[in-house]
């Protein structure tokens, strides 16, 4: 296994770890014939289709995927008070986008979904993005100009 | 054997599924599903191979990830916004579309369910083994629940992106903006990143930025 480091949420750690247990148990329960338990209550985990029943192959890999996350995590927190301002990993920063108003939320790779608007801080925007604060102007351009301006911060860690 | 004759000729559809995004771009000819399919599982196996990654199982994700669209049809970015007239449209097409967070759950989720309802149509008289593998593959894929599965769907992009440059060359459509602008939010894994720098190299070489 890599050992990336993951940026988490608290929320998003708390929910891994249900999982994984969940799943652990599950995987104990297979291997003395006991009945499968209804384990997969989480949004990520649909019940419908994780039945398990057949497919050992995929719960294993998803355990040992928790268990390498779970190992190489680094929860996001607020940040303190002077750097509210600054974009970073969990900032939900709105901007305008060559006269387009958007809203994205700096998060680590394993969160990042862009079409729900959650930016990898290793996306060359995400990236670009780092460290600016409201006011400033982002320019990509690799290879095509873009320019972000950005209109405000917001941190809304639980 | 019937239920497997039957699931190979309703596969073999994709063969003449033209793919959504070129035919709102009036590209000549646009490739089928099943082509994108090919080149995709192609690149993650050779690119996947840079990276520690059980290349069966993402093999095999990257066959199955499209299924779904024999019944639910292939869907864009742009769908929801696409005016019927040509001339708007063309103009449409000439901007990244960005959406409200409320709006971007609502499109998520729809597509989402339509193309589950659809595997689920697809698969149903496969033994139960078969079709329990196929759409867990497909849900890890969708909600990138491993490191394969997160791998493929840069993947599946990065064809898709690599696609839209080699039309451009050709046709000069679709407009290069939204796309660089789209992949400069969605690329993160180094491997697909280095594959991006590569294709800037090789089709923006003479281009000048936008002012």
């Amino acid at each position: 296994m890599d050992e990336k480091k993951f940026y988490l949420t608290k929320q998003k750690l708390a929910e891994l770890e249900k999982e994984h247990k969940k799943m652990l148990a599950f995987e104990k329960n297979k291997a003395t014939g006991e009945e499968a338990p209804k384990i997969f209550e989480s949004e990520d985990i649909n019940p419908e289709f994780i039945s398990f029943q057949e497919d050992m192959i995929f719960l294993r890999s998803r355990i040992k995927e928790l268990e390498n996350i779970l190992a190489n995590y680094e929860l996001i927190k607020n940040p303190t008070k002077e750097n509210k301002n600054i974009v970073n990993l969990g900032a939900k920063v709105l901007l305008e986008i060559d006269g387009q108003k958007d809203q994205f939320i700096i998060t680590g790779t394993l969160e990042a979904n862009p079409s729900l608007g959650k930016i990898s801080n290793e996306s060359p925007v995400g990236k670009a993005l780092m460290g600016h604060k409201i006011g400033d102007e982002v320019v990509v351009s690799s290879p095509i100009k873009t320019t972000y301006k950005i209109k405000n911060i917001k941190y809304e860690i639980s | 054997m019937k239920d497997l004759v039957n699931f190979f000729h309703q596969v073999g559809k994709l063969k003449d599924m033209p793919r959504r995004g070129w035919v709102i771009n009036d590209i000549k000819n646009p490739e089928s599903i099943a082509e994108h399919i090919f080149r995709a599982s192609l690149m993650v196996w050779i690119l996947g191979s840079k990276k520690k990654l059980n290349i069966e199982r993402v093999l095999k994700m990257a066959l199955i990830h499209d299924l779904c669209e024999i019944y639910a049809g292939d869907t864009t970015p742009y769908d929801s916004i696409l005016p019927k007239n040509h001339k708007k449209r063309k103009e449409f097409m000439k901007t990244w579309p960005r959406f409200s967070d409320k709006e971007k759950k609502r499109l998520s989720e729809k597509k989402h369910k339509k193309e589950k309802i659809a595997l689920e149509k697809l698969l149903k008289n496969l033994p139960r083994e078969l079709s329990s593998e196929i759409k867990h593959l497909w849900y890890d894929y969708e909600k990138g629940l491993t490191k394969e599965g997160r791998f493929f769907k840069q993947t599946d992009r990065l064809e898709n992106f690599l696609q839209a440059m080699e039309y451009w060359k050709k046709y000069k459509k679709p407009p290069q903006g939204p796309w660089w602008e789209w992949a400069r939010e969605f690329f993160d894994d180094p491997v697909s990143l280095e594959f991006v720098e590569e294709m800037a190299k090789k089709f923006h070489h003479k281009i000048k930025p936008r002012a």
